[in-house]
C-alpha cells in the first residue's frame, strides 16, 4: 500500500503543479515510481492509479497537448480538484457527522470520508436521535444529483419511453426518490419521475443548459401520495368503511376531498395519476373500501383482484 | 491489499495535510481525534509517507516536509495540497440528504441547519433547496419517541397490517425509526410476550400508561427484519417480470431466476400477508405451492369481489 500511495501522491503533486496536459510518456520518465521495466507493466500500473484517483472523485481529464490535437495528455483542473470551503465551524461539522451517522442511504451511512474532506470532526459520542433509511444507493442517485447541481439534462427510459429531462430537483418523499422537471418536448409541464424506475440514467455533457422558472419550488412539484405521480388523469371516488376511515384519511393528501357520513364512513375523491399504485394501495383495505368511479378504473380493479390482469 | 483501503488512506492524507497547513501548531492529539487516527504511530506513518513524496527531482528541496516535533504536527512545502479534495457527487448528496432528513423530522439543531445551508451554498450554488427530503411523520411519532427516551410504557391501539384486526397492547418502546418511507416503533409487546415491530401509521391511538420499564442494554439495529419461525406458513410464488420488485421488498428466498421470471419462497407468520400480496400482483404472479395461502387468497378475493357484484 505504501508504494501505491507514494506513487500516487507524486503523480498528483506533478499534475497539480504542471498546469498543462502531460503525456503518459512524460509521466513515465519524470514521476517517481513509474520506472517499470516493460511498457506493459507501466501501462497496468498507470491504469490502476488512474482508476484509484477517479474513484476518489479526483478529476483526471485528457486534453490535447497542442492545438493540432496530435498528442493527448493528462490534467487535473485545479478548480474541479479542490473543495470550495463551505466554512463550517467545528460544531457544525459535528452536527453534520451525527446526521450522517443516523441516516442510511442504500443501507450505508454517508461516508466519514466526506467529513474528513470538510476538515474532520473532533471526537464525539452522541446518541442518535433519529434512525432513518432513505433507500436507493447514493451511486444511483449521484448521477441525478450531479445533473441537478450542474444543470445538465438527464436522459433515461421511463415507462418504456426514452426521456430527456431538465432536472430541477431531487425529492425524497414517502420512501421514494423522485427527480423533478419538465421533459424537453413539453417545457411547460413539470413532472416527477421515480428514480428507481428510471433506467439507464445518464447526465448530458453540457452544464448550465436550463434555468428553473423564478420562484419554482421543488418540494411542491412532488405529490404527497405515490399514485399522484404519473401521467394518467382521473378522479377516483372511493368509499371507506367506518373502521378504516382513520387509516384512509392519514394516507390521503390535500389534493383529495373527503366527506364524512353520519355512520363514520368516508367518501373520498382522489386524483389518480398511476392506477397501478392506487390499486395496490386500495387492496390493503381488504373489503373495507369500494372503488365506485370511474367505471374504467373500477373494472381494472376488479380484473386485478380476479387475477386476470 | 484492497484498493478501497488504499483509497481511504489516501483520502485521509489529502484531508489531513491541508488542515495541518491551515492550522499551524496543531497537536498530535488534535489531529488524531479530528481525522480518526487510532494513535500517534498511525499518524506518524502517514507523515513519513508524505515526507518521501514531492516534485520531480525528488531532492531535499523538492520533497514535502512532514514530521512530529515534540507534540506538534508539522507539514511544509506542500502548497499544492493546501486545498482539500472536493466532495464526490454521492458524498455531497449523502451529507445533504442526511442533514435534510434530520431537519425534516424536527430533530435538527441550529448548528445542523447552518451546516446544511453552508454546504448547499457550495455544492448547489445556483439552486438552493433543490434537494428535498421529506420524512413526513404520522401521528404519535413524537409521543413514542418521548416514551422511548423516558422508558415509559405506552398503550397502543393497533391495526395489524396482515389481518386488519385491531388490538390494544401495552408496549415497552425501545426505539423509533424510519425506513423506506414508513415509521416504526420497536419494543417489547407485553400482550405478545415478545419483541415486536409496529408500523406507526397503523397505530390509531397511543398514550403513556404511567408505568416504566428497563430498556435492554443493547438495542437491535433500526431495521425491519423478518426472522422465519418454525410454524410459519410457506408459499412458493412465481414472479413474472412486472412483479420482480417483490424480491427486493420482501425477505424472500430465491429458488430460480432466469432473468425474466423468478420463483421465490415466502414465509410469514400469517397466511394473509402473502395472500394479500398475491391478490395485489394479479396476473403478474402465480402461486406454485402453499395451500393455506391459496385458501387465504381465495377468501380475500371473494370478500372484496362481493362488494363489486351488484
Amino acid at each position: 500500500m505504501r508504494n501505491v500511495i507514494e506513487r500516487v501522491l507524486n503523480l498528483l503533486a506533478f499534475l497539480l503543479t504542471a498546469a498543462r496536459p502531460v503525456t503518459a510518456d512524460e509521466i513515465r520518465s519524470t514521476v517517481s515510481g513509474y520506472d517499470q521495466d516493460s511498457d506493459e507493466a507501466f501501462r497496468r500500473t498507470f491504469e490502476r492509479d488512474k482508476d484509484l484517483l477517479r474513484g476518489m472523485g479526483i478529476p483526471l481529464e485528457r486534453h490535447p497537448t497542442d492545438a493540432w490535437e496530435v498528442e493527448f495528455g493528462y490534467v487535473v483542473p485545479d478548480d474541479r480538484y479542490a473543495l470550495e470551503d463551505p466554512g463550517l465551524t467545528d460544531d457544525e461539522r459535528v452536527a453534520l457527522l451525527l446526521a450522517a451517522q443516523a441516516v442510511r442511504i442504500g443501507g450505508q451511512v454517508a461516508g466519514p470520508d466526506a467529513i474528513l474532506k470538510l476538515g474532520g470532526a473532533p471526537l464525539v459520542s452522541g446518541g442518535e436521535p433519529l434512525a432513518a433509511d432513505l433507500g436507493l444507493s447514493t451511486e444511483v442517485l449521484g448521477v441525478a444529483f450531479s445533473a441537478v447541481a450542474d444543470r445538465r439534462e438527464l436522459r433515461f427510459t421511463y415507462g418504456g419511453r426514452a426521456r430527456t429531462l431538465a432536472p430541477y430537483g431531487l425529492v425524497h418523499r414517502r420512501g421514494h426518490w423522485y427527480v423533478v422537471g419538465p421533459e424537453r418536448d413539453q417545457p411547460e409541464l413539470v413532472k416527477a419521475f421515480r428514480v428507481d424506475r428510471a433506467d439507464g440514467l445518464e447526465a448530458a455533457e453540457t452544464a448550465g443548459s436550463f434555468q428553473p422558472p423564478e420562484g419554482f419550488r421543488v418540494a411542491e412539484a412532488v405529490p404527497d401520495a405515490p399514485w399522484e405521480a404519473g401521467e394518467s388523469d382521473m378522479i377516483a371516488r372511493v368509499s371507506f368503511d367506518q373502521e378504516v376511515a382513520w387509516l384512509a384519511e392519514r394516507s390521503l393528501s390535500g389534493r383529495s376531498s373527503v366527506v364524512e357520513h353520519g355512520d363514520g364512513s368516508l367518501e373520498a375523491r382522489i386524483p389518480v395519476a398511476t392506477p397501478e399504485a392506487f390499486i395496490g394501495w386500495l387492496i390493503t383495505f381488504d373489503d373495507k373500501a369500494e372503488l365506485i368511479e370511474p367505471e374504467e378504473l373500477r373494472a381494472r380493479f376488479v380484473a386485478r383482484v380476479e387475477g386476470t390482469i | 491489499m484492497s484498493s478501497a483501503r488504499t483509497a481511504r488512506r489516501l483520502n485521509r492524507i489529502l484531508a489531513m495535510v491541508p488542515w495541518v497547513l491551515a492550522n499551524p501548531g496543531a497537536t498530535v492529539t488534535e489531529v488524531c481525534e479530528r481525522f480518526g487516527y487510532q494513535n500517534r504511530r498511525q499518524l506518524v506513518d502517514d507523515l513519513n509517507l508524505v515526507f518521501v513524496c514531492g516534485l520531480p527531482g525528488y531532492g531535499p528541496g523538492d520533497l514535502m516536509v512532514a514530521y512530529v516535533d515534540e507534540d506538534e504536527v508539522v507539514v511544509e512545502m506542500a502548497e499544492y495540497f493546501a486545498r482539500p479534495l472536493r466532495l464526490s457527487a454521492p458524498e455531497a448528496l449523502g451529507l445533504l440528504a442526511a442533514g435534510r432528513a434530520m431537519l425534516s423530522s424536527g430533530l435538527g439543531s441550529p448548528e445542523l441547519a447552518a451546516a446544511v445551508m453552508k454546504l448547499e451554498a457550495v455544492i448547489l450554488p445556483e439552486s438552493d433547496e433543490s434537494v428535498v427530503v421529506d420524512l413526513a411523520e404520522p401521528p404519535y411519532v413524537a409521543v413514542l419517541r418521548r416514551a422511548a427516551a423516558e422508558a415509559q410504557v405506552v398503550r397502543i391501539e393497533y391495526r395489524a397490517v396482515s389481518t386488519g384486526a385491531v388490538t390494544t397492547r401495552d408496549v415497552e418502546p425501545w426505539m423509533v425509526f424510519s425506513t423506506l418511507g414508513n415509521w416504526y416503533v420497536r419494543g417489547y409487546c407485553r400482550r405478545a410476550g415478545a419483541e415486536r415491530v409496529f408500523r406507526i401509521d397503523r397505530i390509531r391511538a397511543a398514550a403513556e400508561t404511567g408505568d416504566r420499564f428497563d430498556p435492554p442494554e443493547e438495542l437491535p439495529p433500526p431495521e425491519v427484519r423478518y426472522t422465519p419461525e418454525e410454524d410459519d406458513v410457506r408459499a412458493t410464488i412465481r414472479l413474472r417480470p412486472a412483479a420482480r420488485w417483490v424480491a427486493d421488498y420482501y425477505p424472500v428466498e430465491i429458488d430460480a431466476d432466469d432473468g425474466s421470471e423468478m420463483v421465490v419462497r415466502f414465509s410469514a407468520s400469517d397466511p394473509a400477508v402473502p395472500a394479500r400480496l398475491l391478490v395485489r400482483l394479479g396476473a403478474s404472479a402465480e402461486l406454485v405451492e402453499g395451500d393455506e395461502v391459496a385458501r387465504s387468497a381465495a377468501d380475500l378475493r371473494s370478500r372484496i369481489l362481493a362488494r363489486y357484484t351488484r
